[in-house]
């Protein structure tokens, strides 16, 4: 089990996470393109 | 793992998926009655106004408000992940207004409605689903994907050429950036959807806080759009007499997207969400049956719309019984146990949540939280009514019947089912 308080490390360390907030970020840069 | 358990959950998450289609097409008829003459970032707050609502007091109707502070507790993170995934549905939603205005409906909807193959290819790459399925199952959620590509093309095609929505000479290269990116935002969504219910979440608990993010970048992007408050609290004013209907949809909204939730938890994201993507057709048959849309598109028109009717048909179909093999479910407790072992959670937990079981405060358990999330929302809708105009646009109410009862028996059949087999876990 990993320690109270650790999910922070564990979601950043987690490719998952990284894949949606890189498309959000894309996703933006588009928007801000596109207005 | 209980096979035959997970294999009846599966056949409840089909079920949800066609529901969730039901009612997120449906969820367009009101906005019909009032959009014209409002700014569209203005028409996606509003909406989202009444999703907030609803996502706020239907879940604390079903568990308790207590329910989701327990989910809260055992998963943190997750907190973290619906908040994100409420952020890319709003700028998806935001891009997809840029890119109709720039191309057209009928390129720009078959763009971004490669929503679900993408969510296929998260689901395969990431989450082991159709690991282990053969070939025939393969072929069945992938050929089915692409039938329902292609008559939600066809669908796209008549509607538009209906609406003379052909793009009103914007940049092109603008429009198709737009309606990918929408489509590629949409189709990453569901990795926090996936994730959630892969880790135990309950999926009423994370509409609570997807919510959270979607109002929140909604509310920036309809600021940056419009120009700041003060120029959004006028295009608000103009809209008041329209924003009960807005509201309204919203609320619709809600009720299909939480089945599209329980379909990605019980029937994965690779089958659920194409599922629910049929939602295009009811949105066609509310669009021709009550509001008398594609009058006079002609026989090339009408064939369009058979012939794309009958290939989203098929496709559903296709994908519904391509149901997960004994394999295959094996290969997503792998994925489960692999998230429980990185985020520190009971494997046990995360197992029976999976598994359906409710767990936690009990259903009945009510807070007075609860019911002031409900007068609160009763009393917002409700000012929105005595404020509303009635819409001047004509309505075939017999139509009007036809489809609720038809929304009201699919919500009834998924919504026993899910009390009966889940308790709404």
């Amino acid at each position: 089990m990993t320690p109270r308080g650790s999910w922070w490390r564990a979601m950043l360390g987690d490719v998952h996470f990284w894949v949606p907030v890189a498309v959000l970020v894309l996703g933006l840069l588009v928007l801000r393109w596109v207005r | 793992m209980k096979t035959g358990r997970l294999a009846r959950l599966e056949g409840l998450g089909i079920l949800c998926g066609f529901a969730a289609g039901a009612w997120l097409g449906a969820a367009e008829a009101p906005t019909k009655l009032v959009v014209v003459g409002l700014a569209p970032v203005v028409v996606s707050l509003a909406m989202v106004v009444g999703v907030f609502f609803a996502r706020w007091t239907i879940p604390a109707l079903i568990h308790g408000t207590a329910s989701i502070g327990a989910d809260l507790r055992r998963t943190p993170h997750l907190v973290v992940w619906a908040i994100l995934a409420g952020c890319l549905w709003a700028v998806a939603n935001t891009l997809t207004v840029y890119a109709i205005r720039d191309i057209g409906l009928s390129i720009a909807f078959p763009l971004w409605n490669s929503n679900s193959l993408l969510g296929i290819l998260w689901g395969v790459v990431f989450f082991n689903e159709l690991r282990g399925a053969g070939r025939s199952r393969w072929l069945g959620v992938l050929g089915g994907a692409a039938l329902m590509f292609g008559g939600a093309t066809l669908l796209a095609l008549a509607s538009a050429a209906a609406a003379g929505s052909a793009g009103s000479g914007g940049n092109p290269r603008h429009g198709i950036a737009a309606a990918l990116m929408a489509g590629m935002l949409w189709g990453t969504m569901y990795i926090p959807y996936r994730k959630a219910y892969l880790t135990g979440m309950n999926p009423l608990s994370f509409v609570t806080f997807f919510t959270v993010g979607e109002l929140g970048m909604m509310s920036i992007l309809a600021l940056a759009v419009t120009g700041g408050g003060s120029a959004l609290w006028h295009e608000l004013e103009l809209a008041r007499p329209a924003l009960f209907w807005l509201l309204v949809g919203g609320f619709i909204w809600v009720v299909g997207d939480l089945l599209q939730q329980f379909a990605a938890k019980y029937a994965g994201i690779s089958r659920g969400i194409p599922l629910s993507n049929t939602n295009q057709l009811w949105g066609l048959a509310w669009g021709i049956l009550v509001f008398g849309e594609l009058h006079g598109i002609g026989g090339a028109g009408y064939a369009r719309v058979i012939g794309g009717s009958l290939l989203m048909a098929l496709g559903a179909g296709a994908i519904a019984f391509a149901s997960a093999s004994e394999r295959e479910h094996e290969w997503w407790r792998v994925a489960a146990e692999r998230e429980s072992q990185r985020y520190g959670i009971d494997p046990a937990w995360v197992q029976a949540r999976l598994l359906g079981d409710a767990a936690g405060p009990g259903p009945r358990q009510r807070r007075p939280l609860d019911w002031l999330f409900l007068v609160v929302a009763t009393l917002v809708f409700g000012a929105a009514a005595l404020v509303a105009r009635a819409p001047a646009i004509r309505v075939a109410w017999v139509w009007v019947g036809v489809l609720a009862v038809a929304l009201v028996i699919l919500l009834f059949a998924a919504g026993i089912r899910l009390w009966r087999d889940t308790e709404f876990s």
